[in-house]
């Protein structure tokens, strides 16, 4: 074996551990490497198929309060800037 | 004696500069990055249940970033996360989405998707209730500096949502405007049961919209808004539980042409809801579908139908 290759077998593994060093100090971060915010999904499925009946939406909301014959709650009516929170769609 | 010297002396070099080369590289991995805060209220406002945030895996973050950018006005904010680029897209000035360069999985069909993050108080906690009630983990609890703690699962039928407690509080309840997030639904085999997991991790109150079709609609409210809907699935078609986020513009049936003309896809025609106003769902050049609803106050005030 000649000097040469030694070195490079030492730098080898000098490099490597300092990889799996880097690696550790880099899942400890936040616990990832990076951000893992985002998934794909399976694929080769249908979307819609109600056509006019596909109705998802929030309604525009009715009166608020519990018991027999309350009516669901709307979004938020109140534009940023608008002054305040609050405020229902009627 | 020399030659010998002279000869050890380049692979010492050598050595150097790998070492040198694999730190640049660690910490380039390794830098911390920190996420813009989604909270925007001082003081910080708190919604459990509410729809915060979404972000969208995508392989070509470029034209993903083009296409949201000419469709609803986003601009963006780069972060280089770990060995991760993260696109945060703004609307005047305010963080709404994030968009995340994300290689598609070999040999597998998948395909990009817009995932939904719904706050919470404690994920960990929230998580323990939902992997109780038969949800199973995506990806375990992880805290970003500026964000938060978040963690992602898919709910007994396989729609995949996130959790987020967000470090510096939720947005507050304002109308969204238009380029902004205004509302999400789950489609499902069985809504009423979604209905109940989502109850339990959430603290929803839970409302029956009347019916008149085959199709079983529910709403999920907190602080007594509407935060989501519920719905079945057509029983036609290859079909699969999904959430689709809507984000709010002021004409459906332009937005879906100007949609097809950047490069996207129309998957449900625009058509009227039940609030008076259309929507319709799109998918964008990489396939991720998501949803444009119109809401202006001159829309029919109808009761729900």
């Amino acid at each position: 074996m000649s000097i040469q290759s030694a070195s490079w077998r030492r730098g080898l593994g000098a490099s490597t551990l300092l990889l799996i060093m880097s690696a550790c100090v880099g899942v400890g971060y936040g616990g990832s490497v990076g951000y893992v915010g985002g998934v794909y999904e399976p694929s080769g499925y249908d979307y819609g198929g109600w056509g006019g009946a596909y109705r998802v939406g929030p309604p525009r909301g009715g009166p608020r309060g519990g018991g027999e014959g309350r009516h669901a709650p709307s979004i938020p009516s109140t534009p940023r800037g608008g002054g305040g929170h609050g405020g229902h769609t009627r | 004696m020399n030659v010998v010297l002279d000869r050890t002396r380049i692979p010492v070099r050598r050595e150097i500069f790998a070492l040198l080369a694999c730190l640049t590289c660690s910490l380039a991995f390794a830098a911390p990055y920190e996420l813009p805060p989604i909270g925007g209220s001082e003081p910080a406002e708190h919604h459990p249940g509410k729809i915060v945030w979404a972000d969208l895996a995508t392989p070509d973050l470029a034209a993903a970033e083009r296409f949201y950018a000419q469709l609803f006005g986003w601009t963006y904010q780069t972060i280089h996360a770990g060995n991760t680029d993260y696109a945060v897209a703004l609307l005047d000035g305010r963080p709404v989405a994030g968009l995340l360069q994300k290689p598609l999985p070999p040999g597998e069909r998948r395909q990009p998707a817009w995932l939904t993050f719904i706050a919470v108080r404690d994920v960990d906690a929230a998580r323990r209730i939902a992997l109780g009630h038969g949800a199973k983990s995506v990806s375990e609890p992880k805290t970003y500096t500026g964000r938060g703690r978040q963690a992602v699962l898919a709910d007994p039928e396989g729609a995949v949502m996130a959790m987020l407690a967000s470090s510096s509080g939720d947005p507050p309840d304002f109308l969204a405007a238009p380029g902004e997030w205004i509302w999400s639904s789950l489609l499902a085999r069985d809504p009423a049961r979604e209905a109940t997991f989502y109850k339990a991790i959430f603290g929803y109150d839970v409302f029956d919209l009347p019916r008149d079709d085959e199709a079983v609609h529910v709403i999920l409210s907190t602080d007594d808004y509407a935060r989501a809907s519920v719905n079945s699935l057509p029983s036609s078609g290859h079909r699969r539980a999904h959430w689709l986020n809507f984000i709010r513009v002021m004409n459906a049936a332009e937005s879906s042409a100007k949609a097809v003309s950047l490069g996207g896809r129309v998957l449900v025609e625009p058509h009227e809801d039940r609030h008076g106003g259309n929507i319709a769902v799109i998918a964008d050049p990489a396939g991720a579908p998501i949803g444009l609803m119109e809401w202006s106050d001159t829309d029919t005030k109808v009761e729900p139908k």
